[in-house]
């Protein structure tokens, strides 16, 4: 036991030596990360702000019901902060669609009015957009330009026709007072359809904020992308020592937990050193969650544990996956490819509801996964304990891996 | 005899690499273990040394077997691989205290292996910063501050300067004068001036070699084998 603790002060004084360098190694790529992530957010932000869909409305809109259902939908509407209708010339919609100045243009037919007069529905609206533009906003603003041109057929066919039928009753003088009544009617029906339902926006993985989700994601990211950051102290290992520690009756386990914790304290250190800006931006509201608001860094500070687990968990990951490759450069490797494939597949750069059924199931096997939901749990409050024991099974599990490797690599010599 | 190796075999799936090794030595002798490149030295340094199991035999010291009692080795035995078991990021003090007490250290560094490998001179520096020759004499004082009684050398001159070379001979002089056991596995003509018997490692046989100062003979010897 006496050898086995020198090796592990020894193993620690290694690390100690590491320490600095990897510290500023870790700052200087979550500073870089960080400027860069603030300046596409604050870019992307600002883009959405002024973003509006600016539709072309081209073709017979000299009917005075039409043109006063555009301006009410531009004055009124909440649609108007996401929509832009502009009248124009078809030869003139057509050269700004070409350009990409219009998202899509709306052509209403020659002599829809006279259509719907005579109780004919033969010409609805068109809504034409660009193949490229296919996608969730363009089915949305197809839907929405059909039920549009079904109202408008129905309620004005409902206008013409109560306007027949009081002229037919000698009711001449009424025809205007009781158009408007209906007009308004309809457009208050139309204005007033927010109120149709109640719509309830659960948020990422069950209830997260968007905030919230990414934040924890990144720190997750790091965590499983930090076997790049503390490479060094794979470099120049000796390939004798794990033999000569072998004939002081220093196993391969024993070896290998020995330099695993030294690891891990550096990982851990990674950690907190990215962890603690990050409380002091959070105490300041720099960063701004919807959770945490008014309650400074405090929450992110109960949640360590879960942290700490998942360090430990990714910790093991990467030092099996150096002990399995050959040489520094292809555990470099090794460590990108495993860290983005199972960031990836475990919804940590997307949520994993965009990803198929299978996929899901796949990534939430992951080691990432399991961390992934045990960190999530804790967020939400709830202690799930499946996910707790899964990190802690692949944790021995790695380990129990790299031993074996190295069980073999003494072996062979 | 203070050292009774027998019958000792090593077997791979497709290669037998030690069959039947048996020598016997007493103390402050050195055997030099000879043979072309993987013939299996290292490898029976390594199963004497503990690091591989043998498939069978025994090695015995002061009636200990030591293969049947693993536990024993660190206390007796020292062990020098061919390439150095060294941290790089660490000094020559830290390696030192990463196989014994600092008690231990200190007194071999006043009067003991330690001063007379000249380890003193760099104690403080880092691994990374040393020429071959301190690594080497690190390694073996890494291996023989406990004093232990058998001390086992894999190939110690290899790609060393006469200096260096001399140095570590003058230590490992003195180990024998005061009754250590040296098993040496070496390609070199000097090394082989120290030893009291040599054997050739041959398909996997030990074979007993007088060598009398003729290195081209034994050269033609093992191109033979």
């Amino acid at each position: 036991m006496k050898q086995i603790f020198f090796y592990f002060v020894a193993q620690l004084k290694r690390a100690a030596r590491i320490l600095p360098g990897q510290l500023a190694v870790d700052l200087s790529v979550c500073v870089c990360v960080g400027t860069l992530g603030c300046l596409l957010a604050a870019q992307g932000a600002s883009q959405t702000e002024g973003m509006r869909y600016r539709i072309g409305l081209v073709g017979d809109l000299s009917d005075s019901y039409l043109g006063f259902g555009i301006a009410a939908l531009q004055e009124m509407d909440d649609s108007r902060l996401m929509i832009e209708l502009v009248g124009m010339p078809e030869e003139e919609a057509k050269k700004a669609f070409q350009q990409g100045e219009l998202y899509a243009v709306v052509r209403v037919p020659e002599g829809l009015v006279e259509s719907i007069v005579y109780g004919e529905n033969d010409r609805p609206i068109t809504y034409t957009a660009t193949q490229g533009q296919k996608g969730l906003g363009t089915m949305v603003m197809g839907e929405i330009t059909d039920i549009a041109s079904t109202l408008v057929t129905a309620s004005q066919g409902a206008i013409y026709a109560m306007q027949r039928v009081l002229a037919q009753e000698d009711r001449g003088e009424e025809i205007g007072r009781e158009t408007d009544k209906l007009n308004l009617a309809l457009i208050n029906l139309v204005l007033s359809r927010s109120g149709f339902s109640d719509v309830e926006i659960l948020g990422y993985a069950d209830g997260l904020s968007f905030e919230l989700f990414y934040f924890s994601k990144l720190l997750l990211l790091f965590l499983l992308l930090s076997g790049l950051l503390n490479s060094a102290l794979f470099v120049s290992r000796s390939k004798s020592l794990p033999c000569f520690l072998k004939a002081r009756q220093v196993g391969a386990a024993w070896q290998i937990l020995c330099e695993y914790l030294a690891y891990f304290g550096l990982v851990l250190a990674g950690f907190f050193a990215l962890c603690l800006p990050l409380s002091a931006a959070l105490g300041r509201g720099l960063i701004g969650i919807p959770e945490w608001e008014g309650m400074g860094a405090v929450p992110f500070f109960s949640i360590w544990p879960a942290f700490l687990s998942v360090a430990a968990m990714f910790a093991a990951l990467q030092f099996f996956l150096y002990e399995a490759a050959d040489g520094i450069v292809n555990g470099i490797l090794l460590q990108l490819i495993c860290g983005i494939t199972m960031g990836y597949i475990s919804g940590y750069f997307y949520p994993s509801a965009f990803f198929p059924e299978k996929m899901r199931t796949l990534g939430s096997l992951f080691p990432s996964g399991m961390a992934s939901d045990f960190v999530e749990g804790r967020l939400l409050g709830q202690l799930r304990a499946g996910a707790g024991a899964a990190v802690f099974v692949w944790t021995v599990v790695f380990l129990f891996l790299a031993a074996a490797v190295r069980g073999i690599k003494i072996r062979k010599g | 005899m203070e050292v009774e190796v027998s019958g000792i075999k090593k077997a791979y799936p497709h290669k037998t690499v030690l069959n039947n090794i048996t020598f016997s030595t007493k103390a402050g002798s050195c055997v030099g273990i000879l043979g072309s490149n993987g013939s299996g030295k290292s490898t029976l340094l390594s199963v004497l040394a503990g690091v591989h199991r043998a498939d069978s035999g025994s090695f015995f010291y002061r009636g200990t077997d030591l293969l049947r009692r693993p536990g024993q080795i660190p206390r007796v035995l020292g062990y020098v691989p061919q390439t150095d078991p060294l941290m790089d990021e660490l000094s020559a003090w830290d390696n030192l205290c990463m196989w014994y007490d600092k008690a231990a250290i200190r007194r071999e560094l006043s009067e003991g292996a330690l001063k007379v490998l000249g380890i003193d001179k760099f104690l403080k520096l880092p691994v990374r910063c040393m020429s071959g020759g301190m690594k080497k004499r690190l390694s073996i004082g890494c291996a023989v501050v406990s004093r232990p009684g058998i001390l086992l050398l894999d190939e110690p001159s290899a790609a060393l300067d006469p200096v260096c070379k001399e140095n570590i001979r003058e230590y490992l002089s003195v180990y024998k004068k005061e009754g250590g056991i040296i098993l040496m596995a070496t390609h070199d003509a000097q090394d082989l001036e120290l030893c009291d018997a040599c054997y050739i490692l041959t398909n996997g046989e030990l074979q007993a070699y007088q060598y009398d100062g003729d290195f081209h003979r034994l050269a033609n010897i093992l191109r033979m084998e």
